[in-house]
């Protein structure tokens, strides 16, 4: 079932059209605030404000013609930049969790400290290019679904991410060893 | 190759991208939680069924025509006929006769002058 059709369902009134949504939405949420805030509590507050929002356009959803994911997409990314602007970014606090599936302790340390090290090397980047990075290659969206969410056409997000890749890959040069690439 | 450390790095940065795609942030229950309360709190209430207005037992079309005032005027007028015609009120007969036969009956002399004819 699509997006939209639950969005219908939620607008009627069914109880588990909600549950679904949140569900399935939620978690795409958390994790796009959180790459692009790099502070747990931060993701939680803009995830909870961003679904609310979309619980308000429910009714009046089959008016807007859009995509739910490229309007969520925007809409956090929105919330996240007005936080971001308000409060120059800090130190990274939070790296993503991992799930518990990791092969042994010293595998698992060593995706964490990976981790860690892209989320930082992420919060070093301008918002934007952080942005098209994220949505482009850990999201795994498409350039012009990109450009719909930042409003920009498909040449400007591939420049983008582009150059956000190249920025990435300089900030984390002196890095190999400590991530464990030195002897791939 | 002189970049050979640079070539090595964007291999290295594609397989970083790669693991954080696999591995997304896993959102707090409660967070989940709180985001459901808030979808329920906010969702419209499906529309009530209206409960079902007490049938009448006059036809359609006579609660279409006005209902009980009319089913009442159409009964009062139907009496009337029937006791009318069981007893009717002498000026109505003799109104009735004129209107109905006129003042007197015609009666055709030449046809029946014809019918003693034939009958020889």
């Amino acid at each position: 079932m699509t997006d939209a059709t639950l969005m219908a369902r939620y607008a009627t009134g069914e109880a588990d059209a909600a549950r679904q949504l949140t569900t399935r939405l939620t978690p795409r949420v958390y994790a796009h605030a959180l790459r692009l805030l790099g502070n747990r509590a931060e993701a939680e507050d803009v995830t909870q404000e961003a679904m609310l929002r979309l619980w308000q356009v429910a009714p009046d959803w089959q008016h807007t013609g859009a995509q739910v994911s490229t309007w969520l997409y925007r809409v956090t990314a929105n919330l996240c930049l007005d936080r971001l602007r308000r409060k120059p970014a800090t130190a990274l606090d939070d790296a993503p969790d991992l799930p518990d599936g990791a092969p042994g302790a010293e595998d698992r340390l060593q995706s964490r400290a990976r981790m860690d090290a892209l989320q930082a090397a992420l919060m070093q980047l301008p918002d934007r290019q952080r942005q098209a990075v994220v949505l482009r290659h850990i999201e795994g969206l498409g350039n012009p679904e990109i450009g719909a969410i930042m409003g920009l056409g498909t040449r400007a997000v591939e420049s983008l991410t582009a150059r956000g890749k190249r920025a990435l890959a300089d900030i984390l040069a002196g890095r190999k060893t400590e991530l464990g690439y030195e002897d791939d | 190759m002189t970049d050979q450390g640079k070539a090595l790095e964007t291999g290295d940065l594609d397989d970083l991208l790669a693991q954080a795609r696999a591995n997304p942030p896993v959102p707090n229950p409660d967070l989940l939680a709180r985001v459901q309360a808030d979808a329920l709190a906010q969702q419209p209430r499906a529309p009530a069924r209206a409960p079902a207005a007490p049938r009448s037992w006059l036809p359609e079309w006579l609660l279409a025509l006005g209902g009980w005032p009319t089913a009442a005027g159409l009964g009062a007028v139907a009496l009337t006929g029937v006791l009318i015609g069981f007893a009717p009120p002498d000026a109505l007969s003799e109104t009735l006769g004129i209107w109905l036969y006129g003042d007197s009956l015609w009666l055709d002399p030449l046809t029946a002058f014809d019918l003693t004819a034939l009958e020889g």
